[in-house]
């Protein structure tokens, strides 16, 4: 027994002078929680995060109900800029104002939060799936696979983006989910290119040779050995592309290709008001702010994890 | 550098191929009977194979690829159903309008937003590197079209009885004619048609504008480009000062930036001289790669606008189904897009003779 604390003794200096042991990803947080602009972005996207969860408690009005003076009322009630009590209105609230259609504004970019988080997240699930697994099999395997995969890549990044996105909803016809799965195939090359870039160095590393040796097959070499140390990137791209997809989803329905009325997607309101700016701007103030607040939260991540988690990537892009 | 250049121009092949590829499958993918879209629902049959015949649309797919091939080599891009003319006589109608803007975007951007980005490297981590980097990730997270009506309603409403009132719409004043220079200079009668590639050049309001010498035209032209070349400009100028400003930082950490300053180099002339140098390469990069977001702005900016650029004929040929016009004006964006990357590589192997050596 003595002798076991003793040992104990002898190996506290050199354990006092790496400090406590800690878990690689408590570094990693550490990382992250101290880059300001992580933070921040961290913010105000866990805010929208919270509007979305909570919009039937959060909105004062039902997002695509038009409202009625008093009870019995046939006509609604006509456009109507914003209403704060507090600031001395005397009429019923409404935070945002009343729209062509006399729904509370305000709900409506409640709700927004909703589709466009949605929007956002499910193109780059798609994109990323898609484009890792285009990415993996590229890098690994090589050869004319490779060329084959990478240039009908280098094709699809040759058309800009929203161009692209417009031509196949044109084919497949206008709607959300089209718009969804339009900006989702657009988004596809940038991560197979960023998967194969990474595969392509991470497949000389011993690790992978260690696994081959213990007669690994191509399957797991690829997800097990590979994905896992090639995912830095990635996160950093993922994140910002979903700034980019609720961008590029805005634009869509604002050419009334993707959320069709009376949906309450931003986008889709600017594009409902937007004949209205000189007469009522609030109809497009508030939406326009709803998504610039929603991208730069994911700019501002996706650049500070950046930093955070990959020094070498920092300033590029 | 003529071996560098002959290996990026054929690597630009199979690229080119495969939009000319994409942009087939993408029309011949379009529901419907070509010919009962064109003659209409009541066609009768014979009509529709003899329609079809003409066309090419009787043959094999791999034929009418051959033919669609043929078509565009000799520049012949369709007839637009709507409008009863062909695109190449559309496109180069409105290709100015776009062209202006975007040129007028991308010169913005660029005396702009690099001043920002190499003030925010020189001054950093002060107040004004902040501002700028947050203002910077504003204006890359602002959906176009928004910064367009906004920018309209500020101008055209609440500044109107103003010196800094804008109009938000169209290209002239009404009632403004912009007479051509060919005409004003007396090289083509009344009457005589005059050679296209003239026409297509005074189709640029503001340089037409200045060639005959027209201040009121040339002040109109320029006031209302103002606006929307902001609007696509933005974006490119947010992305370009945040690029300068990281490479210079970059630049500003390299060793012979160290001998500068041990030789007593005054540190504006360090910064300005020596670093801004080597910073430029990528910033050249990063303009070329704007591009998709010029187009893509002005696709937005002119439906915003009201410019009858090829981003609005793009916009209402989709939603008037007119696929000849839609095939064009992708194709030709496209090939845009493939050739500026090019131009962008060839000028940064000149830049930088490390590229063209790895």
């Amino acid at each position: 027994m003595s002798s076991t604390s003793r040992n104990v003794v002898a190996l506290k200096p050199t354990e006092d002078l790496l400090g406590p042991r800690r878990a690689p990803w408590r570094d990693t947080v550490g990382r992250i929680l101290r880059n300001r602009s992580a933070v921040v972005g961290l913010i105000m996207i866990s805010f929208m995060l919270l509007v979305a969860v909570g919009a039937d408690l959060i909105a004062t009005h039902a997002p695509n109900e038009p409202m009625f003076g008093k009870p019995g009322e046939v006509a609604p009630l006509p456009r109507k800029p914003p209403c704060v009590p507090a600031f001395g209105c005397t009429e019923p609230m409404h935070l945002m104002g009343l729209d062509q259609n006399a729904r509370d504004v305000f709900s409506r970019v409640v709700h927004g939060s909703r589709l466009s988080l949605f929007v956002g997240i499910t193109v780059v699930a798609f994109a990323l799936s898609v484009g890792v697994l285009i990415g993996l099999v590229a890098g690994f395997f090589g050869g004319w696979v490779e060329d084959v995969l990478m240039r009908s890549m280098d094709v699809l990044l040759a058309f800009p983006s929203l161009l692209l996105a417009i031509a196949i909803v044109t084919i497949l016809g206008p709607g959300l989910q089209n718009a969804l799965l339009a900006i989702g195939i657009v988004s596809v090359p940038v991560y197979a290119r960023l998967t194969r870039a990474s595969v392509l160095s991470a497949k000389e590393m011993e690790y992978v040779t260690a696994g081959r040796a213990l007669g690994a097959g191509p399957m797991r070499l690829m997800f097990v050995n590979i994905l896992p140390n090639v995912l830095t990137p990635l996160i950093v791209q993922a994140t910002l592309g979903v700034g980019t997809a609720v961008i590029e989803a805005a634009a869509l329905s604002f050419l009334g290709l993707g959320a069709q009325p009376p949906d309450p997607e931003w986008g889709q309101m600017l594009s409902e008001a937007r004949a209205l700016v000189f007469t009522a701007p609030h109809l497009v103030f508030f939406p326009g702010i709803a998504i610039t607040f929603t991208v730069l939260g994911f700019n501002l991540l996706g650049d500070g994890l950046r930093d955070a988690l990959d020094p070498r990537l920092r300033g590029t892009n | 550098m003529s071996r560098f250049l002959i290996r990026r121009l054929i690597s630009a092949i199979p690229v080119l191929l495969g939009i000319l590829i994409v942009t087939f499958v993408l029309a011949r993918s379009i529901r419907g009977d070509p010919c009962r879209a064109i003659l209409g629902e009541r066609a009768t049959q014979e009509s529709c194979d003899a329609f079809n015949a003409r066309n090419g649309l009787d043959q094999p797919i791999p034929v009418q690829f051959v033919i669609y091939m043929r078509n565009i080599a000799q520049g012949d891009f369709g007839e637009s159903l709507r409008l009863g003319r062909t695109v190449i006589d559309l496109l180069a109608e409105r290709l100015p309008v776009t062209i202006e803007l975007a040129l007028t975007a991308l010169v913005i951007a660029v005396v702009v937003g690099v001043p920002l980005g190499m003030l925010a490297a020189y001054r950093h981590n002060s107040f004004v590197d902040v501002a700028t980097m947050t203002g910077a990730n504003i204006g890359i997270s602002m959906p176009v079209f928004w910064l367009g009506l906004m920018l309209s309603y500020l101008f055209a409403v609440v500044l109107k009885e103003t010196p800094f009132a804008l109009p938000p719409s169209g290209r002239l004043t009404a009632g403004l004619n912009p007479a051509p220079y060919y005409m004003v200079w007396g090289w083509v009668a009344q009457g005589e048609t005059p050679p296209a590639l003239w026409v297509f050049l005074s189709r640029f309001y503001v340089l037409n504008a200045l060639l005959t010498g027209n201040w009121e035209l040339l002040s109109s032209a320029v006031r209302h480009l103002i606006l929307p070349a902001i609007t696509v400009g933005t974006i490119p100028l947010a992305i370009i000062a945040r690029m300068t400003r990281s490479s210079l930082l970059e630049a500003l950490n390299q060793d012979y930036i160290r001998t500068a300053r041990a030789k007593g180099l005054a540190e504006r002339l360090i910064v300005f001289r020596h670093g801004m140098r080597n910073a430029l390469l990528p910033v050249v990069t990063i303009i070329g790669l704007n591009f998709g977001f010029l187009v893509a702005g002005a696709v937005l900016t002119e439906t915003v606008f009201g410019l009858t650029g090829i981003g609005r004929t793009l916009f209402e040929a989709i939603t008037s189904r007119d696929y000849a016009v839609v095939q064009g004006v992708t194709l030709i964006t496209a090939m845009a897009f493939v050739v500026i990357n090019l131009l962008v590589d060839l000028f940064y192997g000149v830049l930088d003779p490390r590229i063209r050596l790895s």
